[in-house]
């Protein structure tokens, strides 16, 4: 199914069997496309919102010279562009990093879902503060972390990410970008982030190779990139979920 | 229930490291700088830095009542 891993062991808010339905017959249209492709520009007026099935995508912002800064990643099972569905308009590009399969969900079809299912609507609305959750971890990374800091909690956060989507084994990914692209994610040089990996894997800690990661010491590479999964809100069966968060009938 | 919220951090009493690698600066910290430089603007970083210590420790000289130091 499309929406296997959307919100897959996020707290409290998997999908149940009707809801899961619902969101695959919203799907309009399903479709592939190429690495760095824009799927959606800022400003431009926006009546469907994109799920991404396989692949990875990135949002960006240019500066004046047209270099690009990306500000977030989005991994199978992301509801990339909901936002778009209350803005309208982004202020910021989408486009794919790697090859993608993306499901197109039309606005109108989130507008029925709004009014028909309270409980699912609340689902999509923490999707959409799950992404602003992960945004607040970018900012501090990038602002608080050095560059071995930087890579390794960007490792780290997306070994969590892909193993909520079912896409590592906690210990193994495909992550499918290279040291550039980890380096633009990192707002550091290929250089720099050349000399991290190396760094990483001489330190055992991980090793970044042919654009998959292998993490040798999970707790360490955590502790070197000062990163806590609190903000990814994993379900954790060993805790029960907040009576806030259990679905409501 | 409030707690105080912390400080602005402070000025950076560790020294960042730079090193070269592959034709290039590598400027690791203090804190979470992270940049790379070619040879001649980190040359003309290390002078400025150089200069704007050298100016900052005079300011401090001027700071201190007379008598001390």
């Amino acid at each position: 199914m499309l929406t296997d891993r959307f919100l897959r062991d996020r707290r409290g808010v998997s999908l149940e069997a009707g809801e899961r339905a619902r969101l695959e017959a919203a799907v309009s249209t399903t479709s592939t496309v190429e690495a760095r492709r824009i799927i959606a520009r800022a400003g431009e007026w926006l009546d469907q919102s994109t799920l991404l099935v396989e692949g990875i995508m990135s949002r960006y912002l240019d500066d004046r010279n047209g270099l690009r800064q990306l500000v977030a990643i989005h991994l199978p099972g992301d509801f990339v562009d909901l936002h778009a569905y209350p803005l309208k308009r982004l202020d910021h590009d989408v486009g794919t990093m790697t090859p993608a399969t993306i499901a197109i969900v039309p606005h109108a079809e989130l507008d029925a879902i709004t009014e028909e299912m309270p409980e699912l609507t609340r689902k999509l609305w923490f999707a959409t503060l799950l992404d602003a959750a992960i945004h607040r971890a970018w900012l501090f990374r990038l602002g608080r972390l050095d560059a071995i800091g930087r890579v390794a909690h960007f490792f780290c956060e997306t070994n969590v990410r892909l193993q909520s989507a079912g896409l590592s084994d906690g210990r193994r990914f495909n992550l499918g970008l290279t040291q550039a692209d980890v380096a633009e994610i990192c707002g550091l040089t290929t250089v720099h982030v050349n000399r991290v990996v190396r760094h990483l894997r001489e330190e055992g800690l991980c090793i970044f190779r042919n654009g998959k990661v292998e993490i040798l010491d999970a707790a360490k590479l955590a502790r070197r990139g000062q990163f806590d999964p609190a903000y990814l809100y994993i379900d954790d069966p060993a805790s029960p979920t907040p009576p806030d968060q259990r679905p409501r009938r | 229930m409030t707690h105080e919220l912390s400080s602005p951090p402070p000025p950076e009493t560790e020294a960042g490291v730079a090193t070269a690698e592959d034709g290039v600066v590598l400027l690791d910290g203090p804190d979470g700088v992270a940049v790379t430089m070619t040879a001649a603007a980190a040359r003309s970083t290390g002078e400025s830095l150089v200069e704007a210590a050298r100016r900052a420790e005079e300011q401090l000289a001027g700071k201190r009542p007379s008598g001390t130091g």
